[in-house]
């Protein structure tokens, strides 16, 4: 039987809680930091704090992101337009990749197994979630910190939209959840705040930045037969629904033929707060928290296919699971 | 971790489209790095770099990193003989770092210089992202689709993640790889940090002065070994374990005594189930560093013993090619397995005196090796090892 993998702490830093940053940081982490890392930084040590975990080596790190540290890349670029080579900054360049969040927010918290930054449009910090999940559950990792960051200048977001890349609302954020398996969390009598039972990440047909015509989904399908659950057991939907209303417009359409005919009730956090990439953590907890002993499905659709689905189990609940996994005979077949 | 087998390869390099060019470019030891043609490098100390050479077609429209990782991902995927209706469940997993970067520079560049710029269509691929966007919407590949960006060894990790979700039984087949076309941001941050040679890299020689940029990108398929069987298909080496661990030491440096690097060499080695005496040659990472050479050779003498094994380093024929490096050099290391033959290190005439291996110096070396690993290691101390073996 596989892992179960549960959540035992979560750390959001963004609009909402920026004040929190400055008293979790320390003197040169706060001097030296890029924003976007301070608020990575604090927000896994929020995370790590809630969850009860000491700074440990064996902490894996997934950090999804939209835009990396563009603010610092953009400033890496116009000093060479303003000063020539001579302008350039050797201090900045480092954040000009975009795993600069993980490795210093790994540094921080010495997290020295596995850091990994996963890159997508909307579906990012969902997209490391699962991914943690699904490496917890196969025995790969023992406990990890996922969720993202993301810092959107205001420019890039303009462009964005003028290219025709969606009318997202976005805004600046990191957050993670913490996830161990729950022998793990037992063992060291941690608080668990949901459990992941079932998840799955796959891509469907769409152009490059568009919308799909279709409205088949295999992730849902897929992270269901891993949860070992129906359709009609899932209590409520987390879209990632966050103003780009034709993207909104197919994953309503996704969701509408992936549940039938049961059609549990949907809502998303980022219409209230803007997208970022970390606003994934807060959406699995507060699913979780609303399921109650039910269970829940978090639900992510990005222009260009990407998609990933998340069943949660609120903190009641404690059945046990058969857990299918999709094996190999079954791809195969 | 289960083996996975490795039944297809497709590679752009700084010798041009197709495996066949990469292989005989190592092989014979000759040099792809020039003077930089594709960006200005006034101003610069370095201007030299190992660019792909004129003639990957497609359309306009798309980024030049993104034509050159579809170049790369369609070979692969025509070499395993997988046709388009068994893409369907494929995974997809790229390592990127610079994305269609080159294009929103010249845009970027021109607008500030000028005031305004018209919108080139490649704007929408700046992202890292946009490679796997594009090349899982043109080859069809409707599996799970990820982008990891752990810096220089993206595509490494490109290759260990797909082979997670083959091995775990979550998809048939995955196709993964890395890509990087040369970025005005990468050269310039490379020269501010002064870690470029103006002339061609040396790997591991006492005189070094520095790394060559490069740019590329190579994609494998990887496979369950039974479908693999059952099809019949050329199978060119199993990826039998691969350790991914994070140094948590320092943004640019690596931890001076190599740990990050020795444990990931020992998780890839546990994972195989195969003892350090089994494994003949290390693709290194090799960037030419001064740092970077000699903590990878302190980290290879902690796991392997001093000169207990070949090593060589690609960089030193087709430069650093950043978020490609990792997957290039698996194609590296598993062409020299199949062809019984360790690609040299270029211009290396004195050996550092710390670097205590064979480093292959100038000329290909015959060996049959059942076991190889491959190295690379990026910003963030991010740390990965692949580990190869022979097809049975």
């Amino acid at each position: 039987m596989s892992t179960r993998v549960v959540v035992t702490g979560a750390g959001v830093v963004d609009g909402h809680t920026s004040g929190l940053t400055s008293r979790l940081l320390d003197e040169t982490e706060a001097r030296r930091l890029s924003r976007i890392c301070q608020f990575t930084v604090a927000a896994a040590r929020l995370a790590l704090g809630e969850a009860g975990l000491d700074a440990r080596g064996d902490l894996a790190l997934l950090v999804g992101t939209e835009f990396g540290d563009m603010v610092s890349t953009i400033a890496f670029v116009d000093g060479y337009l303003r000063g020539g080579p001579v302008g350039v900054s050797p201090l900045l360049f480092p954040h000009t990749v975009m795993n600069t969040m993980a490795a210093t927010t790994a540094i921080a918290v010495s997290a020295k197994d596995l850091s990994l930054t996963l890159n997508t449009w909307t579906v990012a910090g969902e997209l490391a979630i699962a991914r943690g999940a699904a490496m917890i559950r196969a025995g790969r990792i023992r406990a990890c910190l996922a969720g993202g960051a993301d810092e959107p200048p205001p420019k890039v977001v303009q462009t964005i939209r003028e290219i025709g890349g969606g009318g997202d609302v976005r805004s600046d954020g990191a957050g993670f959840v913490v996830l161990e398996s729950l022998e793990s969390a037992q063992a060291r009598g941690a608080a668990i705040l949901a459990e992941i039972v079932g998840m799955a990440w796959r891509a469907l047909p769409a152009r490059p930045h568009g919308i799909g015509r279709g409205a088949d989904s295999k992730a849902i399908a897929a992270a269901l037969a891993e949860a070992g659950a129906g359709a009609e057991e899932i209590g409520h939907v987390y879209t990632s629904a966050s103003g780009d209303a034709e993207r909104e417009a197919w994953e309503d359409a996704i969701l509408d033929r992936a549940l039938a005919p049961h059609q549990p009730s949907r809502r998303a956090l980022s219409l209230a707060a803007g997208r970022h990439s970390g606003l994934a953590a807060r959406v699995v907890v507060t699913a979780a928290a609303e399921a109650g002993d039910g269970l829940a499905l978090v639900h992510a659709v990005a222009r260009g296919g990407n998609q990933v689905a998340i069943v949660v189990a609120g903190p009641g609940a404690r059945r046990e699971r058969s857990s299918p996994r999709p094996t190999t005979e079954r791809a195969l077949a | 971790m289960k083996s996975v087998a490795v039944t297809g390869l497709g590679v752009v390099s700084p010798f041009g489209a197709g495996v066949k060019a990469f292989w005989e470019g190592i092989a014979s030891g000759s040099c792809a790095i020039r003077p930089i043609t594709l960006i200005e490098t006034e101003g610069f100390r370095c201007q030299i770099a190992a660019e792909v050479p004129a003639g990957i077609t497609g359309s306009g429209r798309r980024s030049r990193a993104d034509r050159i990782a579809l170049a790369a991902a369609r070979e692969a995927l025509d070499d395993a003989g997988i046709a388009r209706a068994e893409r369907a469940d494929a995974a997809l997993i790229v390592g990127a770092v610079g994305g269609g970067m080159m294009e929103t520079e010249a845009w970027y560049w021109q607008r500030t210089r000028a005031g305004a710029a018209p919108m080139p269509p490649a704007l929408t691929s700046c992202f890292p992202s946009s490679h796997a966007d594009v090349v899982g919407s043109a080859l069809g590949l409707g599996g799970p689709r990820e982008t990891i960006v752990t810096a220089c060894s993206s595509g490494a990790g490109s290759l260990a993640l797909a082979a997670d979700l083959v091995a775990d039984g979550v998809v048939p087949l995955a196709v993964a790889g890395g890509v990087d076309a040369l970025t005005r941001i990468c050269f310039m941050g490379f020269n501010a940090l002064k870690l470029l040679d103006p002339a061609p890299c040396r790997p591991f020689d006492r005189d070094r002065r520095g790394m060559s940029l490069g740019e590329g990108a190579a994609f494998v398929v990887l496979e369950d070994p039974r479908r693999a069987k059952a099809r019949r298909a050329r199978v060119y080496a199993e990826l039998a374990g691969y350790g991914m661990t994070g140094d948590a030491y320092h943004v640019t440096a690596p931890h001076p005594e190599g740990e990050g690097m020795a444990r990931a060499m020992r998780v890839a080695l546990a994972q195989a189930g195969v003892a350090p005496g089994d494994v003949g040659y290390v693709n290194a990472h090799g960037t030419a560093t001064l740092q970077n050479d000699r903590i990878e050779a302190r980290a290879m003498r902690t796991v392997f013993g001093e000169g207990r094994v070949l090593v060589s380093s690609t960089k030193s024929m087709i430069g650093h090619t950043m978020a490609a490096a990792g997957s290039l050099e698996a194609v590296a290391t598993v062409l020299s397995l199949v062809n019984e033959l360790v690609p040299p290190t270029a211009r290396l005439e004195n050996v550092d005196p710390e670097i205590a291996f064979d480093c292959v110096p100038h000329k290909a070396r015959e060996v049959t090796v059942e076991h190889a690993i491959s190295n690379s290691f990026g910003f963030g101390g991010q740390n990965v090892t692949l580990l190869f073996r022979r097809a049975g």
